[in-house]
């Protein structure tokens, strides 16, 4: 009976071997056959994050991505992250008052089926974006009127005077739509767009843009597929395809790159990045506009203790921000002085966040607080811009034991702790991208102005010394000044949001690019993220 | 027989109704804000952009009033619009499902040859180190977590090793594969294209092998007990003594008889395989309904999540229906207890 199993193994072995073997090879030489063929191809690894694939919907980071690469705003910002520059506006011009911006379009700009752009879609898309209250329709807010003066010259004009309008034109959010092809499909810009639009569904499969992409298909939780716009009236994209493949996992990013299944990966942490020796592939460490930051709410009930300026100074101090970069993030992170992102108007010059146990102990003692108190600290726990806030929260918890603040760490998943920080609660780790290349998102979101975010939730009005009228004037002052005074009008702010202590912003993460060394042009955009029609492949 | 399952499927749509009810109220009863998944959580601090997706999507409507709404809808197949993809759930899990049901039909192959080749090994040489090592392969499946599995597999066999291709399903720069059934293995062969076949049977080796050798060690450890147990009765006893060769009475008297219980063990491993299923599609960026269903419940997604539960409430249904019936069909002392 011993024998009975191998010899049953031994006479099947060489005809499953065989079928096995003839399977690899015949697998092998098609797939390598079909992947000769498509070397014009990428395939970006990234966990997609999509709302919506409208421009008018869509509100996300590979939104972002998405929508630069499939529809131009009229602006566009140059690859110094810094620099407005023609999109489909070939130039503009703006009144000494900042209220009344004129653009004039590129006459050869069409769109993928070949139409011309006109003033008409600037017109009906902007209005759209407004009227069907998507999430990014706030960014319509000041906007007063839309004139067509003819096919190829659009006025817009504010309600007041706003020089942030450039930047908010560049947002891939503003990305010009074929109102024609679009509201044949269910689209419309009237002002009961929110509920009379029904063109969301024809968005997840269809585009109408103009730029060097088309949406080709689109299988939520799987892949995104773009083509090359033949009709481009640009300088054509080197790739005929992009492929974005939904990959949750760092990990398998990065075994994704390795094995060449994909030729670029977007959210590799840099310790995984570290962890790898391939020569084959290339890691770009790059500064991010993105940051964590922690915030009080002085006004939120179940604070053990008045949250005074003094008792936020002495948290502040008791950190030690750059500890925290190297716990979080292994060094890869900057400082962040200000709740604006280093290289955003109004940061130059800030000075760091300072580390001063002493000082913070003598700011405790004065309030009556020498012998430390408990104080709750909510956050969601997850990993955001490569940073475990887990981990982050246990760092801080190690730092204000220094002074004799307990933190109890309350963890929540992210749709409870967004739903918590509203309520308020006192303390908490919060995160923020930009939407586009400008100041005024910060100050509209983290200022101490009434009925902005974090305003509201810090109690702006009633909490003692948060009155909210000096940082509306600079606000106020900031959006009125001509391009060359924003940087001074924000620095402004930025200081006031600085000695506010309300907002405490603990690292910006350096965002990892990783991409196969036969991949060119990868580079990060503070407006569409990851500029996809300069990729090529060598 | 016949009154039986008249009888089951009659009671069908009212179990599911109370299912839709139980889930229902859970879901919009969870601490969270489903609107996150619809505008984004930087836009819930702005109540006009608020107030109109709650009006589009109908949660500015009391949970009575989109019970009623939803039951309505549910009752002419209308399951409603995930809140995270924006595309009908109807059509969210007919292009998942398959894509599950496929890489667990594998899996469960995988875990019942394995484990019947082990457990036949492991009775065979009873209590010797192959037995030993039978068991030890067996056991080492059901131990290592899958997650770590799963990546430690992707690293050996794409990257150190390239013999076998990457996550998904298919090849994501060769053409494309329109689905019809929804398994990449019929839908190649029905589009004859030989090459596209041996891509997704390639892609399906690796998260088919891992989750399958975590099934591996309960169906051996039944095969080989069974088989053990098998091996003492008279009538084994009796076929030797006749002089029928070893071949002949481990495979058609021991092993047939001693399969009957290990079937019944194949059945639970298959719930196994399917909540298995959510970590390999994570790692294996497979697009199954196990993601989906984690993915909706992370958002709050509410008709992603009734959906989900409404199909597995339904599989769960008619699974028992149709052991009930096997069963009567295969003893008939079953067929009074049946009903």
């Amino acid at each position: 009976m011993v024998d009975v199993l191998p010899s049953v193994f031994l006479r099947l072995k060489p005809k499953f071997t065989r079928v096995l073997l003839a399977a690899a090879l015949v697998g092998t030489l098609g797939i390598s056959a079909e992947a000769k063929a498509a070397d014009d191809t990428i395939v970006v690894a990234r966990a997609m994050d999509i709302n919506s694939l409208d421009p008018a919907r869509a509100y996300c980071d590979t939104c972002q991505i998405y929508l630069s690469a499939v529809y131009q705003p009229l602006l566009t910002l140059a690859a110094d992250n810094k620099t407005i520059i023609p999109s489909l506006a070939e130039k503009w011009e703006v009144s000494p008052d900042v209220t009344t911006f004129t653009f004039n379009l590129n006459p050869a700009a069409k769109f993928s089926d070949g139409s011309p752009v006109t003033g008409d879609d600037v017109k009906w898309t902007l209005e759209r974006l407004k009227n069907v209250k998507g999430s990014a329709s706030y960014l319509m807010d000041s906007v007063k009127s839309i004139e067509v003066k003819d096919p190829h010259t659009v006025v817009i004009t504010t309600k007041t005077p706003n020089s942030e309008l450039l930047g908010i034109l560049s947002a891939p959010y503003t990305g010009i739509i074929n109102s024609k092809l679009a509201s044949a499909n269910g689209a419309n810009a009237a002002e009961d767009a929110a509920t009379s639009d029904t063109s969301d569904t024809w968005f997840l499969s269809n585009s109408a843009g103009s730029g060097p992409f088309t949406l080709e298909s689109y299988k939520a939780d799987d892949n995104l597929r773009f083509k090359r716009n033949d009709n481009y009236w640009g300088t054509k994209p080197a790739a005929a395809v992009v492929i974005m493949k939904q990959t949750a996992d760092a990990v398998t990013q990065a075994q994704m790159l390795g094995s060449g299944t994909a030729d670029i990966a977007m959210q590799i942490d840099p310790d995984t990045a570290k962890s790898i020796q391939d020569p084959n592939i290339v890691f770009q460490t790059i500064p991010s506009f993105n940051f964590v930051y922690v915030a009080f709410s002085p006004v939120a009930e179940g604070s053990p203790v008045p949250l005074t300026r003094d008792v936020r100074e002495a948290i502040a101090l008791a950190i030690d921000y750059k500890g925290a970069i190297d716990f979080t993030v292994g060094g890869e992170g900057k400082l962040q002085p200000a709740a604006i992102p280093n290289g955003f108007p109004g940061t130059s010059n800030l000075p760091d966040p300072e580390t001063n146990i002493e000082k913070a102990k003598e700011l405790l003692a004065k309030a009556g607080l020498a012998d430390g108190f408990t104080l709750d600290l909510t956050f969601a726990a997850m990993n955001v811009y490569g940073i475990d806030l887990s981990l982050l929260a246990q760092k801080l918890e190690q730092d204000l034991a220094k002074i004799n603040v307990k933190l109890a760490l309350k963890p929540a998943t992210f749709n409870v702790w967004v739903t918590d920080i509203d309520k308020p609660v006192p303390f908490t780790i919060g995160f923020f991208a930009p939407d586009y290349f400008g100041s005024a998102q910060y100050v509209q979101y983290f200022g101490m102005i009434p009925n902005m975010p974090w305003g509201t939730r810090a109690g702006v009005g009633k909490a003692e010394g948060l009155d909210g009228k000096e940082e509306l004037e600079l606000f106020n002052k900031a959006l009125a000044a001509a391009i060359e005074q924003q940087e001074e009008a924000y620095r402004a702010l930025a200081m006031k949001m600085i000695d506010d202590k309300i907002i405490l912003p603990l690292v910006s993460p350096n965002l990892v690019l990783a991409h196969r060394k036969d991949i060119g042009g990868v580079r990060y955009s503070a407006c569409c993220n990851l500029p996809l029609a300069e990729i090529v492949k060598n | 027989m016949l009154e039986v399952v008249l009888r089951r499927l009659f009671v069908m749509p009212f179990l599911l109704l109370g299912i839709v009810t139980a889930t229902f109220i859970l879901a919009q009863f969870t601490k969270g804000n489903p609107l996150v998944s619809i505008i984004g959580a930087k836009a819930l601090t702005n109540p006009e952009v608020v107030a109109a997706a709650k009006k589009r999507w109908g949660l500015d409507r009391s949970i009575p009033e989109r019970y009623v709404i939803y039951v309505k809808n549910l009752a002419r197949g209308d399951l409603g619009v995930s809140f995270r993809t924006k595309q009908p759930v109807l059509a969210d899990l007919a292009q998942r499902l398959p894509a599950t049901l496929e890489l667990v039909i594998c899996a469960m192959i995988v875990g019942a040859a394995s484990g019947l080749l082990l457990g036949v090994i492991s009775a065979q040489f009873h209590d010797r180190a192959a037995d030993h090592a039978a068991r030890f392969i067996a056991l080492l499946g059901s131990c290592l977590p899958i997650y770590w599995l799963g990546l430690l597999v992707l690293f050996l066999f794409t990257v150190q090793l390239p013999w076998l291709p990457g996550p998904g399903r298919l090849d994501l720069r060769a053409e494309q594969i329109e689905p019809v059934t929804g398994f990449m293995l019929v839908d190649t062969l029905l589009v004859d294209s030989w090459n596209a076949f041996v891509d997704a049977a390639l892609h399906l080796v690796l998260p088919a092998l891992v989750l399958g050798w975590s099934v591996t060690g309960i169906v051996s450890r039944m095969v080989r007990a069974s088989l053990l147990d098998v091996m003492k009765q008279d009538f084994i006893t009796m076929a030797r003594a006749k002089g029928a060769s070893a071949t002949r009475v481990l495979v058609h008297h021991a092993l047939r008889n001693a399969l009957i219980p290990a079937l019944t063990i194949l059945g639970f491993t298959f719930a196994y395989l399917i909540t298995g299923s959510v970590l390999v599609e994570a790692i294996f960026s497979w697009p199954g309904i196990g993601s989906y269903a984690v993915e909706a419940a992370r958002a709050l997604d509410y008709p992603a999540i009734t959906g989900v539960t409404i199909i597995g409430g339904l599989g769960f249904l008619i699974a028992n229906l149709l052991t009930d019936i096997a069963y009567a069909a295969a003893d008939p002392r079953m067929r009074g207890a049946a009903a």
